[in-house]
């Protein structure tokens, strides 16, 4: 049983599942979209703005704002890769085949992790190509994939995509049903995007410390200092994965199968 | 070598399986017979460490199937034959388990092969019949080659050709030495496949003794009597002892009682008899006599317990 095994035996699960390549292959199309859609908006809000609020116009601020909803569907593809045993009854059968769980559950955890990483990079420069042709196509100032700071952003998507697929995996050992796990993970990774709704010291807070909006600041070209440091709320975000993925593992090995 | 040692597993006030202890020995085939919701189930879940016994062991050649270094080299089980993944190849779905345990390909084609799957290797078992479910659930116990083997109902749904291909196995499997456990609900099939039988009821242990004994024991009491003066002999019956049931077509199934005393009674009361037939029970009516309702095992367990 050796750790090789079970990435090969958890690879050959992953990629034998439709709904998993699914859910990757739809995050690129929500990546691209999206960020095609944020450029238009951001253009739209340029074109309205006064002399000074266009003066410090940064087009890349909503370059991977799209990032978040492809997020969506790349904690889904961790959800999956859990609730799909589960849902198609052969939980049991991979755990008699590999009854030490924990070492089951990080089998999963590396597959899970190695391709939502990979695919981040690919969907923020997808994102950003978009966002930034909808702002040049009509004129108005752009940023270039090779401008200070956007390699970095566009890095630090692996990691962010990478979390979010573990974030999702966390969910799917906790909760065990597609519905229940994907439901809860959407609601909670897009709650900042509602934050508007609830009163302002509460809604600073959630701009700054939820876990997917601190995340999110390792796509901040130019951070500045009102929020948090991009590598600090990645930071943020990986101690909740981290925490959920505690969770994950204590409810695991001590639930029966 | 199964051994089990006071296994008990309780939700809270309900016990499932309480304090099942018994041995399944290689060489032979282990029936485990036991009514729906006896803890059949329940049991091969805490062998193969799926399910947490609230107390007692399970441990297989002494050790616990969590601590087994390769699971599917000791011990192949099938629990579940609609537990497979509908869209993942017969193939991969057996990769996967295989990876894990360090066995490879080659293995995956042969076990195809030898539950007779080869040709469908690479269809997604969405599609396939509760037979061939069933064929891709033995070849996933047959894996790595377990000297093991838990079966839980493998020939439901079989039709007669792959309930005969069932008996074949793993009558094959325990002439290999190897130590099987098999659960069924068909008595008829039982009766031909299995050497040794271990009946439980409520979670607990009724029988555990060879196909042979366990059968006599429940014959070794009936008495089928026919005779014109029903009503008397019956109460004549009771009166000493004897339990009375109406038998098939007017005659009278009397146990706890042997022939000879049936024939006695009638004589000293000058009762004509037609019929004096002592009853071989099947194992089907074995078993139903003893799991029948649990004040009547709970008085014929102590006799049947080996």
């Amino acid at each position: 049983m050796t750790a090789y095994g079970v990435l090969r035996s958890e690879w050959v699960k992953f990629r034998s599942v439709r709904a998993m390549l699914g859910c990757l292959a739809g995050a690129v199309v929500a990546a691209g979209s999206y960020g095609y859609l944020f450029g238009m908006a951001a253009a739209r809000e340029y074109l309205g703005a006064s002399a000074a609020d266009r003066a410090a116009f940064d087009p890349t601020e909503t370059a991977f704002r799209a990032l978040v909803l492809a997020g969506v569907l790349v904690s889904a593809v961790g959800v999956l890769a859990v609730t799909t045993e589960y849902a198609a009854g052969t939980m049991p059968v991979s755990i008699t085949a590999l009854p030490r769980r924990g070492l089951l559950l990080l089998g999963k955890g590396a597959v899970v992790a190695l391709t939502t990483l990979l695919i981040g990079p690919p969907l923020a420069l997808l994102s950003f190509t978009l966002s930034q042709a909808a702002l040049a196509a009509q004129g108005l100032p752009s940023a270039g994939a090779g401008d200070p700071g956007v390699p970095a952003a566009l890095l630090g998507a692996g990691l962010f995509t990478g979390l979010i697929g573990l974030y999702g995996m966390a969910l799917g050992f906790l909760l065990r049903r597609s519905a229940g796990a994907i439901s809860l993970g959407t609601f909670l990774l897009i709650l900042p995007g509602m934050a508007s709704l609830f009163p302002k010291p509460v809604a600073r807070w959630i701009v700054t410390w939820w876990p997917s909006a601190a995340g999110a600041r390792i796509f901040a070209v130019h951070p500045g200092t009102e929020l948090l440091a991009p590598l600090a709320g990645a930071g943020v975000l990986a101690a909740t994965v981290l925490v959920l993925l505690c969770a994950a593992v204590a409810v695991f090995q001590r639930r029966d199968a | 070598m199964i051994e089990l040692r006071q296994l008990t597993k309780r939700y809270g006030e309900v016990a499932v399986v309480d304090g099942l202890s018994f041995d399944v020995r290689p060489g032979v085939v282990t029936g485990f017979l036991g009514p729906n919701g006896a803890g059949k189930t329940s049991t091969m879940r805490m062998i193969l460490g799926l399910d947490r016994p609230t107390s007692g062991s399970a441990t297989i050649g002494g050790r616990r199937y969590a601590d087994l270094p390769v699971p599917l080299r000791e011990v192949g089980a099938l629990l579940d034959a609609h537990a497979v993944h509908p869209r993942r190849t017969a193939f991969d779905h057996l990769l996967s388990l295989a990876y894990g345990n360090g066995i490879g390909r080659r293995r995956v084609e042969e076990v195809l092969g030898l539950v007779g799957l080869a040709d469908v290797a690479g269809r997604r078992p969405g599609g396939f019949s509760l037979g061939m479910k069933q064929r891709l659930g033995i070849a996933v116990a047959l894996l790595g080659d377990p000297p093991v083997v838990l079966l839980d109902e493998p020939v439901n749904g079989l039709d007669p050709e792959g309930i005969r291909w069932i008996r074949t196995l793993t009558r094959s499997l325990a002439a290999e030495g190897r130590t099987i456990l098999l659960s069924s609900h068909l008595m008829s099939e039982m009766a031909l496949t299995a050497d040794h039988l271990v009946v439980i009821g409520r979670g607990r242990l009724i029988a555990d003794t060879g196909l042979e004994t366990f059968v006599q024991s429940a014959a070794r009491q009936g008495v089928l009597v026919r005779t014109p003066d029903a009503r008397r002999l019956a109460s004549l019956l009771r009166e000493s002892g004897a339990t009375v049931r109406p038998g098939a077509d007017g005659g009278l199934l009397v146990t706890v009682m042997s022939s000879a005393e049936v024939g006695a009674l009638a004589a000293a009361h000058g009762i004509v008899l037609h019929e004096l037939t002592p009853r071989r029970a099947s194992l089907e009516e074995a078993y139903l006599e003893l799991t029948g309702d649990s004040v009547e095992f709970a008085t014929s367990a102590a006799g049947v317990v080996s």
